[in-house]
């Protein structure tokens, strides 16, 4: 994979390739990162896609500076994502759908799954803000500590500590749910 | 405190090597045999909630998006270029820039231009462009820009299955066909122009030796970039209709195929004629 300092300079200077690649190698982990935070498979597909059109908007604006590219999405996703919220002013999302399966045909592997997620969903609406969103980051957009402490402009012990309190309050919460 | 700090490691990096690096959590907690009573159940967790989460997008869903990513890709430089490319009649010049400053200073016009078929600014997004048409004088010009004007009708198709919303497929498609029929004609009266154009310039000249012809070279490139846009769409635009016809509602199904032998017969004419002026 090219240098991904490289694409973004190339991408800033308005080579077309350089940017879809830099789509490529992001957008199963930002759709992923969107639907957690949303809830429902088709509202997060139009935003995952807006996410990509606003990043093309500005991505001449972008500057390295110590942030890394994917914080730079990422905030861009956490914004198209409050900005659903605020259009919408809706929090409890519809079900969701067969789509949010991983793959598989075994129907009885695809159940369980989606029970799963819809449980996880469920249960980091009792969570805090910040804790949701460090799992969210963490476990959904795969990003490291030092990239979820970026974007949430915090220090990378604040986001261990933080990670440390979601694990333990989704953890009770999960177990709560099973009783 | 510090105690504290030191167990928000240990767990950072037991979730790393976990997650990321696909150890199991027996090998983490053998690093760390003093905290596993406390770890083990917290890593049980953070594998439930990453398991629930190895989530894909719909292979449909992202063969759109990506075509809807790219045609974004493709209008970002020629959007800009329509206006200021090439030499234009000074008057029209100073009337666009005005006509544009008065568009682009109107919300609702900046707003229309995202607009679908099934929305109260489309009509808006439609004149618009009918300006822009007008506004362009030279064939190629509009030609490119029936390409693009093509393009968004590909993108409105798109939205307009993944919304269900059926019912505007018919017309989308019969202004897509209208650009391409337009584009085709543009391309053959082009090819007609150049002819005239080139002949003189083919009868070496001093100036033209030196490479001071700058016009020709200008139409020419011009011409290839022309040739190069419209190669990608007649590639693109087919695969995407393909791409929707495999999972669209079955109502959606005849305006599609309609679309797609459009798409095909009229992008064989524009390569064809522009072909065919490449080669003489």
């Amino acid at each position: 994979m090219q240098d991904e300092q490289n694409l973004v300079h190339r991408a800033k200077q308005g080579d077309g390739e350089a940017f879809a690649q830099l789509y490529e190698n992001h957008f199963d982990k930002i759709y992923r990162y969107v639907v957690f935070r949303i809830g429902n498979k088709t509202e997060a597909e139009d935003v995952t896609q807006q996410v990509f059109l606003n990043a093309l908007q500005s991505i001449h604006s972008f500057k390295w500076k110590g942030v890394p590219f994917s914080a730079w999405l990422y905030r861009i996703a956490h914004n198209s994502v409050v900005d659903y919220f605020r259009k919408s002013k809706k929090i409890v999302t519809a079900p969701l759908d067969d789509s949010l399966a991983s793959s598989g045909d075994n129907p009885q592997l695809i159940t369980e799954h989606r029970l799963d997620i819809e449980q996880l969903i469920s249960a980091t609406k009792q969570l805090t803000k910040a804790q949701r969103e460090v799992i969210s980051l963490r476990f959904a957009g795969e990003l490291p500590v030092a990239e979820v402490a970026k974007v949430m402009g915090k220090s990378e012990g604040a986001v261990k500590a933080l990670q440390h309190s979601a694990v333990v309050a989704l953890r009770k919460v999960l177990l709560r749910a099973e009783d | 405190m510090e105690k504290a700090g030191e167990f928000n490691n240990i767990l950072d990096d037991c979730l790393e090597r976990l997650l990321f690096k696909g150890e199991t959590i027996e090998r983490c907690l053998q690093s760390y045999p003093e905290y596993a009573a406390d770890i083990e159940p917290l890593l049980q967790t953070a594998m439930a909630t990453k398991q629930a989460l190895a989530i894909q997008p719909h292979p449909e869903f992202k063969t759109r998006a990506r075509y809807q990513f790219h045609s974004a890709l493709q209008q970002v430089k020629p959007r800009r270029a329509w206006l200021f490319r090439g030499w234009q009649p000074q008057w029209a010049m100073v009337v666009a820039i005005i006509l544009i400053f008065l568009l682009a200073g109107s919300g609702t016009v900046a707003a229309a231009n995202g607009s679908m078929p099934d929305e109260a600014l489309y009509p808006v997004k439609l004149a618009t462009e009918q300006v822009w048409l007008a506004l362009t004088p030279s064939t190629i010009g509009k030609a490119e820009l029936n390409v693009n004007l093509a393009d968004r009708r590909m993108v409105e198709i798109a939205r307009m299955v993944n919304k269900n919303r059926t019912e505007h497929l018919e017309r989308v498609t019969n202004r897509l066909n209208r650009h391409l029929v337009r584009m085709a004609a543009l391309a053959e009266a082009r090819t007609r122009e150049e002819k005239v154009a080139l002949a003189p310039a083919r009868v070496p000249s001093p100036s033209y030796e030196a490479g001071g012809d700058n016009r020709v070279h200008v139409r020419n490139g011009r011409l290839a970039r022309f040739r190069r846009t419209v190669a990608w769409y007649a590639v693109r635009h087919p695969e995407a209709l393909q791409a929707m016809l495999r999972t669209a509602p079955e109502s959606a199904k005849p305006s599609l195929r309609r679309a797609l032998a459009i798409a095909k017969a009229r992008y064989q004419q524009v390569l064809e004629a522009v072909e065919a002026e490449g080669s003489d």
